[in-house]
C-alpha cells in the first residue's frame, strides 16, 4: 500500500536535520519507546510499548537506515513484532529548502501491519496514530522554535518543553472524538501515514542514540 | 392408520424455553471436569508464509503451562484432513483439485488465522500468556486476496503443488445460451460482487474431551452441526471404533453453517493430546478467535448477462463467477452449486449457461453461512431483472410477473446438478401467489403512485423493492431416529441431529404427539448425541424438519402399531376397534376398557416366558428417512426504505414477506426461522462486511467493527404472508424454513435504494452498501 505526506518546519534545513539528531527532542516526540541500540553501522533494535485501544503489548524491532544523504534524504526499512502483531515498512525521507526560510519534509512508503493491531486495534489505530504523529509534529514544532530562539539569543539553554504522557493522552482523546466525522478513505490515510511516521522518527532517534 | 394431525401446524409453545429462560440450559463453557486442563491456539498473524521454525520453549518455560505442540510434535499423526464434501465427480467435466484443511500448519501459512500451535496450561489464563512467549519465525509470502488477480500466470500460489490457484472449474448449460443470444432483442450485462460475511453465532465453538482408558472412550462435547461426521472423522484419526467415541451436543447457542465444520484442529488435535496427556482438556473460541479461525462465506464476482425480447420475456441467463474459497476447499463445491442451483429457479429461462470458477486465496476457508450461496443466485438473478427493467423501460414487478414459473410447470426438472449431486428438481410452488400476495401486501401501486411521488415532493427519499426467491432445503442423503414409549408413558424421541436453536425439541415432538396420543410436554427429545443415536448426517440445507421430523414420523407409526398390537391382545379387541388417545389405548365404544401406554412399554419387555419368534421388544422403532432429491421452498420479499438525506442512514419503513415452506410443523417457530433470517439479510446489505486488507489482515475482526443489525434496525414489524404449497415428497409435505429470511434482502433492498433515489444511471453492483455510498448517491440525486 503506497502512502505519502509532508510536513512543513518552521525554519532552515540543517536546523531541521540537526533537531532530528537530538534525541532528547525526538524522545519526547515519540512515547512508548522504551530502549535504542545501534548493533551495526545503520542496523538498529528498538523495544516500545504499544497501546492501541483494546491492544497493547511490548513490541520489538529492527531498522536499516540506507541512502543517507545529509541533510536531504534517506530511505528507512524495518519492523517489529511484539504480542500485538507485526509491522514491516519501507519508507523515503526528503528535507528540501524552501524560499521562506522553511522545510518541507516529503515522506512516501509502503507499511503492512498485521495480527490484533490490524483486525483488532484498526479503529483505534487511526485515532491514536494519528494523534500521536499529529502531536509528534507539534512537538518538533515547538522543539524547533525553541532551538531557533535561543540561537538568536545565544543562549545555551533551550527553553523547550516535552509535552507529558497526560498531555498527549488529552490530545489523543481530543482526536478521537474528531475522528468520528471523517470518511473512511481519510482514515485509511491516517492510519498509514503514522505508522510509517513513527518509524522515521525512531530511525532517527536510533541513529543519533548510536552515534 | 395415520392419527389426523392435532399438534401438528399447531403454534405450540416451546419446549426447551423454560430451561433457556431460566439459565439451566448447559453450553460448551458450563462443563467443567475434575483434572482439566485448558488449551489456547497460536494463530498465525501471517496470511501467506512459509515456516522456518516455530520456537515454544519460552512458553513451555512458562509455569502452569502443561505442554505445547506444534505440528512437528503430531508426527505421522499430522495430515491433511478428509475432505467433508466429496468432489462434484457427478457433473460432467467438473475440475476439482482436492485440497483439505490442514489440521494445523506444518511447513506452509496459508492465511492469518491458521493454527501454528497449541498450548495446553492449568487454566486459560496461562494459556493464552504463553502464546505471547511462541516465537515465529517466518519468510513472508506475497499474498493473494482478489478473485481474479488469483488466475493471473504471475499470481503466488496457495499451493505450489497446482499449476494455478483455480481449485475447480464446473460448467453446466440447460438449453443453449448461445441461442438464446440469437433470439434476443436486448442482453443486458452486469458485472456483480457479494460481499464476505461470518456466521457469527452468540456462541463461539467449544470442545471438551475427556478419554477414559480403563473404559477405553473417549467422551467429546462440541458444539458442531454434525455430530456423527465429526465422531466417525475423531475415531477414524484415533484408530477408534465408532462406539469408542461418544459424541455429545451440549446446548449449543447458534450454528448458522460454520459449525458444520469437522477435521480442524480442535476435533483432530485436541482429543489427541488428551489421550496423551490422560487429563480431561477444555477449549473455547474467544471472539477475535472466532472471527480469524472461524469458516466464513459469500465473496463471488459474477459476469452475468440476461437475454431477453422487446416485450419482456427471458430468453436465457448467463453466468460465469468466481467462487473464494479460501485456502483449502475441504467443503467441496456445496456453495457455489447452489448458487447455480438457485440463479434462474424462480422464472422460465428456457436457456441457461452457468461456470463456477472456483479459487483459492490467503484468506479463510469458504463453506456456507446460512443462505449458503443461495442469496448469490437470487443476487445475480434478481439485479438482471431489474438492470433489464430498465433497459426496456418496464416495471420490475411486471417483469417478475411476466417471467415466473406457474403452478402447472412443477415438478420441473431444472437440468442443474445441486449440492446433493442430484438433477435439481422443483417439487412443487405457486410462485404467481407469493408475488402477488406481497405486492398487495406492501401496496405497490399505491406507493409508486402516491405515497412515493408525495414523498419526493417533500424532499424524502423512499423506494420499494420487489424481490423473487427460492429456498432448495432438506437435501438428502437421510437422517433418523428412535422413539420409544416408556414405562411412564411419556415419549421419548432421540436423535443426532444437532440442535443450535431451531426448537426440535418442540417441534419433533409435534410430530410423535400426534401419532402417539400424547402430550406435546409429555415427549422428550433428544438431539446430538451418538452414545444414544448413532446414525446421522448433520444439520445443513434447511433439512432437519423434514429428514429427522419424516422420520419420527415413520417411527411413530411403527411404534404406534406396536402399541395397537400389543394392547389388542391384552384386551382381546381388534385393532380397529381400538383408539389411542391421552395417553391410553382404549376400545372406542367401551371408554372404561382401556390400558395405558406406560403399562403397555412394561408388558412389551416381558421378564420370564417364551416369545413368538420375531418379537421385537419395548414399544419403541426406529426409522430412516431420505428423499429422492430437496424440496424446495420459496417466497417473495417487498420492502419499503426511507434514506436520510443528510446521514445516508436508513429507515426500512415495511417489510413485507410470503413465505412458503409446505406444511408447517409449528407456524410460530417458522415465523421465528424468518424473523431470524431477515435480520442477517439485512445484516449482510447494509452493516456486516468481512474485510481483508492488502496484505490479508482480517480489518474487521470484532464487534467493534464488524457491525450486527441490533433490533433498533430493524422494522418496526416483520409483515409475513403464508402460503402452503405441500411438498409431495414427504408424507407431511414439510419443506425447509431455515435460510429462507436471509437469501433476497440484498437483492430487495438494492432495488429499493435505486427507487430511493431515482436516478437513471444508478445501477448497484454490489450486494451491500453503506451510508457513505448511499449519501453520495443522494448528493447526485439532489442535483439531478
Amino acid at each position: 500500500m503506497k502512502i505519502e505526506g509532508t510536513h512543513v518546519f518552521n525554519g532552515p534545513r540543517k536546523a531541521v536535520w540537526d533537531m532530528f539528531y537530538d534525541p532528547n527532542v525526538l524522545a519526547s516526540a515519540l512515547p512508548g519507546a522504551q530502549k535504542m541500540e545501534m548493533v551495526n553501522e545503520n542496523e538498529y533494535k528498538f523495544d516500545m510499548n504499544v497501546r492501541v485501544g483494546p491492544v497493547s503489548g511490548a513490541f520489538s524491532g529492527e531498522m536499516q537506515l540506507e541512502n543517507v544523504v545529509e541533510p536531504e534524504s534517506l530511505t528507512l526499512k524495518g519492523g517489529g513484532k511484539g504480542a500485538p502483531g507485526f509491522l514491516n515498512g519501507i519508507g523515503n525521507v526528503k528535507f528540501k529548502e524552501q524560499e521562506d526560510n522553511t522545510t518541507l519534509m516529503e515522506y512516501e512508503g509502503e507499511v503492512n501491519i498485521g495480527g490484533a493491531l490490524a483486525s483488532v486495534g484498526q479503529r483505534m489505530i487511526d485515532s491514536v496514530a494519528k494523534s500521536m504523529i499529529r502531536t509528534g509534529f507539534e512537538t518538533l514544532d515547538k522543539a524547533l522554535a525553541a532551538r531557533l530562539a535561543a540561537k538568536e539569543t545565544g543562549s545555551e539553554v533551550v527553553d523547550f518543553k516535552a509535552p507529558t504522557e497526560a498531555q498527549f493522552a488529552k490530545e489523543v482523546a481530543k482526536d478521537m472524538v474528531k475522528m468520528d466525522n471523517m470518511s473512511a478513505e481519510t482514515k485509511l490515510v491516517f492510519y498509514i501515514v503514522p505508522v510509517v511516521a513513527v518509524i522515521i522518527l525512531l530511525a532517527v532517534v536510533l541513529k543519533s542514540c548510536g552515534a | 392408520m395415520a392419527e389426523k394431525q392435532k399438534f401438528v401446524g399447531q403454534s405450540i409453545k416451546r419446549n426447551e424455553d423454560p430451561r433457556l429462560l431460566t439459565g439451566n440450559s448447559t453450553f460448551i463453557d458450563d462443563i467443567n471436569l475434575p483434572g482439566m486442563l485448558h488449551i489456547a491456539i497460536k494463530r498465525s498473524d501471517f496470511a501467506h508464509a512459509k515456516i522456518n521454525k516455530i520456537d515454544v520453549e519460552k512458553a513451555k518455560a512458562l509455569p502452569g503451562v502443561v505442554a505445547v505442540y506444534t505440528a512437528d510434535d503430531l508426527g505421522d499423526y499430522w495430515k491433511p484432513g478428509p475432505l467433508q464434501v466429496p468432489p462434484p465427480s457427478v457433473i460432467k467435466g467438473a475440475i476439482f483439485f482436492a485440497r483439505p484443511l490442514e489440521c494445523i500448519a506444518k511447513n506452509k501459512i496459508r492465511f492469518s488465522g491458521e493454527p501454528v500451535a497449541v498450548v495446553v496450561a492449568e487454566s486459560r489464563y496461562i494459556a493464552e500468556d504463553a502464546l505471547d512467549l511462541i516465537e515465529l519465525d517466518v519468510e513472508l509470502l506475497p499474498y493473494v486476496g482478489d478473485l481474479e488477480k488469483t488466475l493471473a500466470p504471475d499470481a503466488p500460489l496457495v499451493h505450489e503443488d497446482l499449476e494455478s490457484n483455480l481449485a475447480a472449474d464446473v460448467i453446466q448449460e440447460a438449453g443453449s445460451w448461445e441461442k438464446a443470444v440469437a433470439e434476443a432483442d436486448v442482453v443486458v450485462k452486469k458485472r456483480l460482487l457479494v460481499n464476505r460475511v461470518a456466521g457469527g453465532a452468540l456462541e463461539n465453538r467449544g470442545i471438551v474431551v475427556n478419554w477414559d482408558q480403563n473404559l477405553n472412550l473417549l467422551t467429546v462435547w462440541a458444539t458442531t452441526q454434525g455430530p456423527i461426521p465429526m465422531r466417525n472423522s475423531i475415531a477414524k484419526y484415533l484408530g477408534l471404533l465408532e462406539n469408542q467415541v461418544r459424541l455429545i451436543n451440549p446446548a449449543i447457542g447458534g450454528g448458522f453453517g460454520p459449525k458444520i465444520m469437522s477435521s480442524q484442529i480442535d476435533d483432530v488435535v485436541i482429543p489427541w493430546i488428551a489421550m496423551q496427556l490422560k487429563r480431561p482438556l477444555k477449549w473455547v473460541e474467544d471472539r477475535r478467535e472466532n472471527f480469524l479461525g472461524t469458516t466464513s462465506e459469500r465473496d463471488q464476482l459474477h459476469y452475468a448477462e440476461m437475454a431477453l425480447k422487446k416485450d419482456g420475456t427471458i430468453l436465457g441467463v448467463k453466468d460465469v463467477f468466481y467462487h473464494n474459497t479460501g485456502a483449502y476447499n475441504p467443503y467441496g463445491m456445496t456453495v457455489p452449486l447452489n448458487t447455480q442451483t438457485h440463479t434462474v429457479s424462480n422464472y422460465r429461462v428456457p436457456n441457461f449457461f452457468t461456470e463456477i470458477k472456483m479459487v483459492f486465496t490467503n484468506q479463510m476457508v469458504v463453506t456456507p453461512v446460512r443462505g449458503a450461496g443461495r442469496p448469490q443466485g437470487v443476487f445475480v438473478m434478481e439485479r438482471l431483472i431489474d438492470a433489464a427493467a430498465k433497459e426496456l423501460g418496464m416495471d420490475p414487478a411486471e417483469l417478475r410477473r411476466k417471467n415466473l414459473l406457474q403452478p402447472e410447470d412443477f415438478p420441473l426438472r431444472t437440468g442443474i446438478i445441486g449440492q446433493d449431486f442430484v438433477e435439481g428438481i422443483l417439487d412443487s410452488g405457486n410462485y404467481p401467489y407469493a408475488l402477488e400476495k406481497t405486492l398487495e401486501g406492501i401496496e405497490y401501486e399505491k406507493f409508486k403512485q402516491e405515497i412515493q411521488p408525495k414523498a419526493r415532493a417533500e424532499g424524502k427519499y423512499k423506494g420499494i423493492g420487489i424481490t423473487m426467491f427460492t429456498e432448495g432445503t432438506a437435501v438428502g442423503p437421510y437422517e433418523g431416529c428412535k422413539v420409544m414409549v416408556g414405562v411412564t408413558g411419556k415419549v421419548s424421541v432421540i436423535t443426532a441431529y444437532s440442535n443450535q436453536g431451531q426448537a426440535h425439541y418442540t417441534t419433533f415432538a409435534q410430530v410423535a404427539a400426534d401419532q402417539l396420543g400424547v402430550k406435546v410436554t409429555d415427549v422428550d427429545v433428544v438431539t446430538g448425541d451418538s452414545g444414544q443415536w448413532s446414525w446421522g448426517v448433520g444439520a445443513f440445507a434447511s433439512r432437519g424438519i423434514t429428514l429427522v421430523g419424516t422420520a419420527v414420523h415413520n417411527a411413530s407409526l411403527k411404534v404406534r402399531e406396536k402399541a395397537l398390537n400389543l394392547a389388542s391382545k391384552l384386551l382381546e379387541t381388534p385393532v380397529d376397534e381400538l383408539e389411542l388417545e391421552d395417553g391410553v389405548v382404549r376400545v372406542a365404544d367401551m371408554p372404561e376398557k382401556f390400558i395405558t401406554l406406560g403399562e403397555l412399554a412394561m408388558r412389551s419387555n416381558p421378564t420370564r416366558g417364551t416369545v413368538e419368534p420375531g418379537m421385537e421388544p419395548g414399544l419403541e422403532a426406529a426409522s430412516y428417512y431420505g428423499p429422492p432429491h430437496g424440496a424446495t421452498g420459496f417466497g417473495s420479499l417487498a420492502m419499503i426504505v426511507d434514506v436520510d438525506p443528510e446521514t445516508g442512514m436508513i429507515k426500512i419503513e415495511r417489510l413485507v414477506i410470503t413465505d412458503d415452506c409446505g406444511q408447517p410443523v409449528n407456524p410460530m417457530v417458522v415465523d421465528g426461522q424468518i424473523h431470524g433470517g431477515l435480520q442477517m439479510g439485512i445484516g449482510e446489505a447494509f452493516y456486516e462486511n468481512l474485510v481483508y486488507d492488502d496484505y490479508g489482515q482480517l480489518v474487521t475482526a470484532s464487534f467493534m467493527d464488524y457491525l450486527f443489525p441490533q433490533a433498533s434496525d430493524m422494522p418496526d414489524k416483520f409483515e409475513i404472508y403464508h402460503s402452503h404449497t405441500k411438498s409431495p415428497l414427504n408424507p407431511l409435505g414439510i419443506k425447509g424454513v431455515g435460510e429462507a429470511g436471509a437469501i433476497a434482502p440484498p437483492a430487495c433492498m438494492m432495488q429499493a435504494f435505486e427507487d430511493a433515489m431515482g436516478l437513471d444511471d444508478m445501477f448497484i453492483t454490489e450486494s451491500s452498501i453503506n451510508p457513505s455510498k448511499l449519501y453520495n448517491y443522494i448528493q447526485k440525486a439532489k442535483g439531478a
